[in-house]
């Protein structure tokens, strides 16, 4: 059997037990809302909720617009400030010392709660209040993560570098950023799906009625449960979007630096590593 | 400090110690002395290798030659030049326990790395790493990631790197000592025939008496506690060593000889020998 054809395979046998369960799940959802009569307020049926979507698939495809591109945005500019802050803090210990104590305190918090603070901020219209929160969420993950990568090279290494009579220069950019390379796709891949949870949680206090998350709470408030879950249709692809992304990237990222490290220090699990290296080779 | 005329170094010397001292920590209830008073003239070609127990200050010395530490007093000279104008010059290579390959390169790219820092042009960096991948033998692996390699390999990539700007004098620290028993006599005997072949000087600590005697033309005996030299012993093989040069009888006894003189250093310090294999 060709090598394609047995991971083709492989990936069919891995995959269709889920399939089946999710399957069977949904059919045994549907079988009772209707042997029960169930009613839609309380619990609509799957067959409800696809129909529900397709008479709202427009207005569904907006509100994950908005949300998304909050998301979006907050997880660029996060990361960008997060890469930039931790170069700061490998620089000026001082800063290191002051901020890095800070950024691990208010990583510990629910730091979602000043979402009302930054609204306040802004005008009611303005996206910017939650986009920040995005951002702030964001940022801590990447500093915490990069500045590790950045800081925690190799004695060898620095010795090495030393013995070449290299500068500070030379040793940052040929092997502190190298080797935080992987510390920053990790936390990537940490913050993208977390990043779209604060979007969403965010327009849960209030501002402009646009995204998914004001589309779900007032959905819910009028009782009209199918179009709500519809919206959480929606919300579900843009978070696996999300993170299906970032895998892709780190990933991508992993064939051309070689092996990927454990590099998490927040408590997710791990994805799947690139394959093991073939042809090991024997000392001759 | 020592006056600079009394420890001048013979112009020829590839390295000269003079009255070196190393205090770790003066002045606080933590101070160690590493080293006391290190007096060692090693020739262009030589072999020397520095053994002793554990805490001697032989990684010290060697790190004290490389200019990674300075001495509290006393001089080192390598090549005629104070040691951070020869580090400065990259006058040595190095290598160490770990091979220190960075993962993120191909092996080619690590074997150029020393050169890059020294801003030579791309084409003539190619060329070396060609040729030092001829040098260790593994002229198909430039292109591999290191971790492909086993750790014999590893090592044989790391000593291309540090012998890649052609250096007069390469330091090692215990580079073999993570190698399985049979690797390592492999190991020993490349290196022998690739410094024998670059015309290098080579410094190397080593805690494992066969192999400072097999590779050695001088081994340097230290004891610890102050870190100091108490022997040094020529090791005179005849002619070229190879796999029968583990069985000859002179062998086996420079190897009771260093022995011994290691024993001796135990009994001066009041010291039990600790960490020296007698394998």
């Amino acid at each position: 059997m060709s090598t394609a054809a047995m991971n083709a395979m492989r990936v069919v046998r891995a995959t269709w037990p889920p399939i089946l369960f999710g399957l069977a799940f949904l059919g045994t959802w549907e079988l009772i809302v209707v042997l029960y009569d169930i009613k839609t307020f309380l619990l609509p049926a799957p067959s409800a909720i696809l129909s529900a979507l397709a008479d709202n698939v427009g207005s569904v495809w907006d509100a994950v617009r908005v949300t998304g591109t909050n998301a979006l945005v907050g997880l660029l500019l996060g990361t960008v400030v997060g890469v930039a802050l931790s170069f700061a803090l490998m620089r000026f210990r001082v800063l290191n010392e002051l901020v890095t104590p800070l950024a691990v305190a208010l990583n510990a918090i629910p730091i979602i709660i000043v979402v009302p603070v930054l609204n306040n901020m802004f005008s009611t219209t303005s996206q910017v209040g939650r986009r920040l929160m995005v951002l702030l969420i964001v940022l801590f993950i990447v500093l915490v993560n990069v500045a590790k990568g950045l800081r925690q090279v190799s004695a060898t290494h620095v010795e090495l570098m030393r013995s070449y009579a290299a500068t500070p220069w030379e040793i940052l950019v040929k092997i502190r950023i190298p080797n935080a390379v992987p510390y920053l796709f990790t936390a990537l891949r940490i913050a993208a799906p977390l990043a779209v949870i604060t979007a969403f949680v965010a327009e849960y206090f209030g501002g402009t009625q646009d995204g998914l998350g004001s589309r779900i709470t007032s959905n819910a408030a009028n009782s009209r449960n199918d179009v709500m879950w519809a919206y959480v249709i929606g919300a579900c692809v843009l978070g696996l979007t999300f993170y299906l992304l970032a895998i892709l990237i780190e990933n991508a990222a992993g064939r051309h630096q070689g092996r990927t490290r454990s590099t998490t220090t927040t408590g997710t699990t791990a994805t799947a590593t690139p394959a093991a290296p073939t042809g090991v080779a024997a000392h001759s | 400090m020592t006056a600079a005329a009394d420890s001048a170094p013979a112009p020829s010397a590839a390295v000269s110690v003079g009255r070196a001292s190393m205090v770790f920590n003066a002045g606080r209830v933590n101070e160690v002395a590493a080293l006391t008073d290190i007096e060692l003239d090693i020739q262009p070609r030589d072999f020397v290798s520095l053994i002793g127990p554990s805490g001697c200050g032989k990684s010290t010395l060697l790190r004290l030659i490389a200019n990674l530490l300075t001495p509290t007093s006393g001089e080192v000279f390598v090549n005629g030049k104070p040691a951070a104008q020869a580090r400065l010059d990259q006058d040595y290579g190095m290598a160490f326990q770990q091979s220190g390959l960075f993962e993120w390169r191909s092996v080619r790219k690590n074997i150029e790395l020393p050169l890059e820092l020294k801003g030579w042009a791309k084409q003539r960096r190619a060329d070396r790493a060609n040729e030092m991948l001829e040098l260790v033998q593994l002229p198909e692996f430039g292109d591999h990631r290191p971790w492909e390699l086993s750790g014999g390999m590893q090592q044989r990539i790391a000593i291309a790197r540090a012998l890649a700007a052609h250096p007069p004098l390469l330091l090692m620290d215990e580079p073999f000592g993570a190698l399985d028993e049979m690797t390592r006599e492999h190991m020993q005997a490349e290196l022998l025939r690739i410094c024998a072949a670059a015309e290098t000087t080579v410094v190397f600590v080593t805690h494992s008496i066969p192999e400072a005697v097999y590779l050695s033309n001088r081994v340097v005996v230290m004891s610890p506690r102050p870190g100091r030299i108490t022997d040094v012993i020529d090791v005179d093989l005849g002619g070229e060593r190879d796999e029968d040069t583990r069985e000859d009888d002179a062998f086996y006894a420079t190897i009771t000889q260093v022995r011994e003189a290691l024993r001796g250093a135990e009994h001066d310090s009041g010291q039990p020998v600790r960490g020296v294999d007698d394998r």
